[in-house]
């Protein structure tokens, strides 16, 4: 018996013991968020927490800045396009990928995902002289071609996720049904996988929005992303205009989970 | 309806040979069985039906014309799966109405078609609930609706009944059978539980690595099997070496096996060594003169409806059978066995 309590209260430490744990794990990964948004709301000229009084003249200043405004319809604009992109070649890929079997598979896997092994460093340097090349360094279309490739492999887990989780009698159900493979496309497989693809959209155009390197150096002459222009700003000035830019980026991604949320359901999307 | 002939089916995987050149024939309304145990291809030869695979060889014809050039989709054929494989995301009334959709019928015609074939498979009342709210049972028979609502030319049945419990999966059995024999739908139903196939088929094929390797009646399959194999499939059994076989006649032989000499029929064109095979039910106990053999009771066990006895002969076969429950049988006792003739069979040792 008094082993029994004995195995109990020892159950019990270790209950306590992981909840201690779960809540620093949060402390650590919530005190930046809290402390740049809590920041961005200070009076006073300096980046500090806590704030000093209340206000928003940083977001203020903030819209007033035209190069971080421009940065960040810059960035909007390329995250967009990123996560249409990524979503309809990911989901193509990923259906390939359903279809390649044996040896060849994992293989495959591991290709979409190369993007998130190699440094992003190299990626980089390697598509500028690429585009070079082809005459397409510093454009637009170069840097949108660099997000779209750094943000394809979380865009393409998410969904190859997601149809996995299709069996493929479903496929063959509808077949002898009747239905052409766009049919069954339309009306079975992208209703199963839209959380996964929902999510992997979002992923990506959260992912572009934070890419800094690749922008760095693939950035069309005169045209900068919100973390470009965010950095050039606080070589300069450290004011808390960058935490109101900061505060907004979350608010972003916050927006994003909450429209997942809205379409799909967290759980689905998971 | 449809005559479906197979005719020496191949299909290869790398270095496996799935299909060996398998040879069927499905009548009108007939439902055959592919039996075997698994990896022997008669889940295979359902998909190169269906046209979910491809077959390397062979032919496959519906009423003379061939059905290999035709995609999956233009077949016609209904297909219930052994998972259901029903839409996850569309209600029961949807999944059924799936195929009628797709061929764009008139929405009211498809409500109507939808209630009649929800009526025939008794699901009335389920038309708005998802498939993950109904039971296994339920989620089959709306597989089922949702192939016979387009009045398939073929259905193809894989394994439907194996992923129920026991008593679903009679219900479901059945309902299955009553409505292939309604329709007058030809149907082809692939599963390795014997005494489904028995009790269920016009035909039975017993398939063995990759082959057919018997196809007749379910009584023709347990009464006459062409081998040890499709004997050992079906049911209980016991084999008996023969010592001595003359033929008397076509299919009829007089042989002699531990000590004892019988007439009885077997597979024609017997010529090299043979076998006897005794189902449990063609044997009784008797006194020990009385018998056709004459053995020793190695195991007995009350199994409630009958007493299981397990007896040795004199040459070292073993025989089981069922004898009636209250009888006296003791273990090491000498006893005599009766045979009833007409259930024995003979077989070649070696399948031909």
């Amino acid at each position: 018996m008094s082993e029994m309590t004995n195995t109990f209260g020892h159950q019990k430490t270790m209950n306590i013991g992981f909840g201690v744990l779960i809540v620093l794990l949060y402390v650590f990964l919530m005190a930046p968020l809290v402390m740049i948004v809590g920041a961005s709301f200070t009076e006073s000229l300096m980046i500090e927490f806590p704030p000093q009084g209340l206000s928003f003249r940083w977001y203020f200043e903030f819209f007033n800045r035209q190069d971080l405004v421009d940065g960040l319809l810059m960035s909007l604009r390329i995250g967009a396009v990123t996560a249409i992109v990524t979503m309809s070649v990911a989901m193509m890929a990923a259906m390939a990928g359903q279809v390649i079997a044996g040896r060849l598979s994992g293989w495959f896997q591991l290709g979409m995902t190369l993007p998130l092994l190699v440094p992003e460093l190299l990626t980089a340097v390697g598509l500028l002289f690429f585009l070079y090349k082809i005459e397409m360094a510093k454009t637009v279309l170069g840097l949108q071609m660099g997000h779209i490739l750094m943000s394809f492999p979380y865009a393409y887990v998410s969904i190859a996720a997601a149809m996995r989780q299709v069996p493929h009698s479903l496929e063959e159900a509808s077949q002898s049904l009747g239905a052409n493979g766009w049919q069954t496309f339309r009306l079975v497989i992208l209703p199963l996988v839209m959380p996964g693809l929902a999510m992997g959209g979002i992923f990506a155009f959260i992912n572009s929005f934070d890419l800094y390197t690749i922008s760095l150096l693939l950035k069309p002459l005169g045209g900068n992303t919100l973390p470009l222009a965010l950095f050039d700003f606080l070589t300069y000035e450290f004011k808390p205009t960058a935490a109101a830019a900061a505060t907004l980026s979350i608010l972003l991604s916050i927006a994003g989970v909450a429209l997942v949320q809205r379409l799909v359901g967290l759980q689905r999307a998971f | 309806m449809a005559t479906v002939e197979v005719r020496d089916l191949r299909k290869r995987y790398q270095d496996f040979l799935a299909l060996d050149g398998v040879s069927l024939k499905a009548e009108t309304g007939q439902l055959v069985t592919l039996l075997g145990p698994s990896g022997c291809g008669k889940s295979t030869t359902l998909r190169c039906l269906a046209g979910f695979l491809e077959a390397n060889g062979g032919e496959i014809t519906v009423d003379g014309e061939s059905i290999l050039g035709t995609p999956a989709n233009r077949r016609g054929f209904g297909v219930v799966f052994q998972n259901y494989a029903l839409f996850p995301h569309m209600t029961v009334a949807e999944n059924i109405g799936y195929g009628l959709k797709i061929q764009k019928l008139p929405k009211s015609e498809i409500e109507t078609r939808v209630y009649d074939a929800m009526k025939l498979v008794r699901l009335d009342g389920l038309g708005d609930r998802l498939p993950r709210a109904i039971s296994g049972g339920q989620q089959q028979r709306v597989a089922l609706a949702r192939a016979l609502v387009l009045k398939p030319k073929l259905l193809l049945l894989d394994e439907p009944l194996a992923n129920l419990d026991a008593r679903l999966r009679d219900e479901v059995r059945w309902l299955i059978r009553d409505l292939q024999q309604q329709s007058g739908i030809t149907a082809f139903y692939v599963t390795h539980d014997q005494s489904e196939a028995m009790a269920m088929s016009d035909m039975v094929a017993v398939m063995k690595a990759g082959r057919v390797a018997q196809f007749a009646t379910p009584r023709e399959i347990y009464q006459k099997p062409t081998e040890r194999y499709v004997a050992d499939f079906t049911g209980e059994a016991n084999f008996i070496p023969c010592q001595s076989v003359t033929p008397q006649g076509e299919g009829r032989y007089a042989i002699t096996a531990a000590g004892a000499t019988l007439e009885l029929e077997g597979v024609p064109g017997i010529t090299g060594p043979a076998e006897l095979l005794l189902r449990p039910e063609a044997l009784s106990l008797t006194a020990p003169e009385a018998g056709t053999f004459k053995g020793t009771v190695t195991k007995s066990a009350f199994l409630g409806a009958a007493l299981h006895c397990e007896i040795t002969l004199p040459d070292g076969s073993m025989l089981k059978l069922a004898a009636e429950p209250n009888h006296k049988v003791r273990t090491g006792e000498v006893v005599g066995i009766a045979i009833d003739n007409s259930h024995a069979w003979l077989m070649p040792e070696v399948a031909p």
